[in-house]
């Protein structure tokens, strides 16, 4: 018997990817913004209105990650902004190789801004970089106030958590103070934002914050 | 059962069957790898998912040995790194200051592999 050593860290092939698509975008001025979180925290939700907010001022497309069914992303594409669906079968996330494939079907689009909604699960997509400018976590008031500690890397790689579902936040007993003490616990330079796609409350923060970006971006690139 | 340890199965896989490309290796009997705390993968579900991608591979019914290792933090105010016990949070655990600094915990390694003689 011999030992052959190998020392290969499995995330190389998709942090090289991801480089690489930070590149691209940075050529092409496009702010990417990678969006995770559970199953049910209102990803698609927020995105539908977010798409509707920015549509109209800016160049958005949205990248949809889910393990079956395109039913996401035929609710997005009623905004009328191009929407591609990857459907990821037995992966659990959405990984570098999977968005250069998915952008190749579009050929030469140039985006202001590119939204990718990522597989609904805290763990594994937490490890994939995919060249994005902002890492987005959300977290509903229904999930329980300890969700960051279960899920720490997740937070802790974003750079602003979300919590959704804000108008529903009495009638569940969501514990504001508790829940922004775990998010700072495992994150205390993350921005949190509180808001309901539904009703619009905080939804005006939320897309300044886009806005400003973008225009960071487009600056960034061009000086 | 979360599909994570399956794409880690596959992933080692590759690993190993492009270095025994390389080296013309055609049999391995056993994989070492190094897994974080924080990468969320289960010990058990990879087991059973490198058995499974490994059928009729260079790699079949090879042992895959894991090493887990455990979060650990730099705690700023303590000045040293400590670990925050699993579900804590990255707290450090003697004074509850926030340490994001994540030193060990995040490992996905391939370490190296067993050839039979």
């Amino acid at each position: 018997m011999r030992v052959v050593k190998i020392a290969s860290n499995l995330m190389v092939k998709n942090d090289a990817l991801a480089a690489r698509l930070r590149d691209r975008f940075a050529q092409n001025r496009t702010l990417v913004v990678n969006i995770l979180s559970s199953p049910g925290s209102g990803k698609t939700t927020l995105l539908e209105e977010t798409l509707d907010r920015l549509a109209p001022k800016y160049s958005v497309g949205a990248l949809v990650g889910d393990q079956a069914t395109a039913n996401d992303a035929t609710r997005l594409a009623r905004s009328g902004v191009p929407v591609h669906q990857i459907t990821t079968a037995a992966e659990c996330r959405l990984d570098a190789e999977m968005i250069t494939q998915a952008l190749a079907k579009w050929g030469e689009k140039r985006f202001d801004a590119l939204f990718i909604e990522n597989v609904g699960n805290l763990i594994c997509p937490a490890e994939y970089d995919l060249g994005e400018d902002l890492r987005v976590v959300l977290f509903s008031v229904t999930e329980g106030e300890d969700k960051p500690l279960k899920y720490p890397l997740a937070f802790n790689t974003s750079n602003v958590a979300l919590v959704t579902k804000i108008d529903i936040a009495e009638a569940v007993g969501y514990d504001r103070l508790l829940a922004q003490r775990n998010i700072q616990a495992v994150n205390p330079d993350v921005s949190i934002l509180e808001l309901s796609a539904r009703t619009g409350a905080g939804m005006d923060e939320w897309i300044k914050l886009i806005d400003g970006l973008i225009g960071a971006k487009a600056f960034a690139a061009t000086r | 059962m979360e599909l994570h340890e399956i794409t880690i199965a596959l992933s080692l896989l590759e690993g190993v069957q492009s270095t025994a490309l390389e080296q013309g290796i055609d049999r391995v009997s056993a994989v070492h790898v190094r897994l974080g705390a924080l990468s969320g993968v289960g010990r058990d579900a990879l087991l059973f998912s490198w058995d499974v991608a490994t059928a009729e591979t260079i790699a079949e019914g090879s042992q895959l040995c894991i090493e887990e290792i455990p979060l650990i933090v730099f705690c700023e105010h303590c000045e040293g790194e400590r670990a925050p016990p699993p579900g804590s949070g990255l707290l450090c655990p003697e004074c509850g200051t926030p340490s994001p600094r994540i030193v060990r915990g995040r490992e996905m390694l391939l370490v190296a592999m067993e050839v039979p003689a």
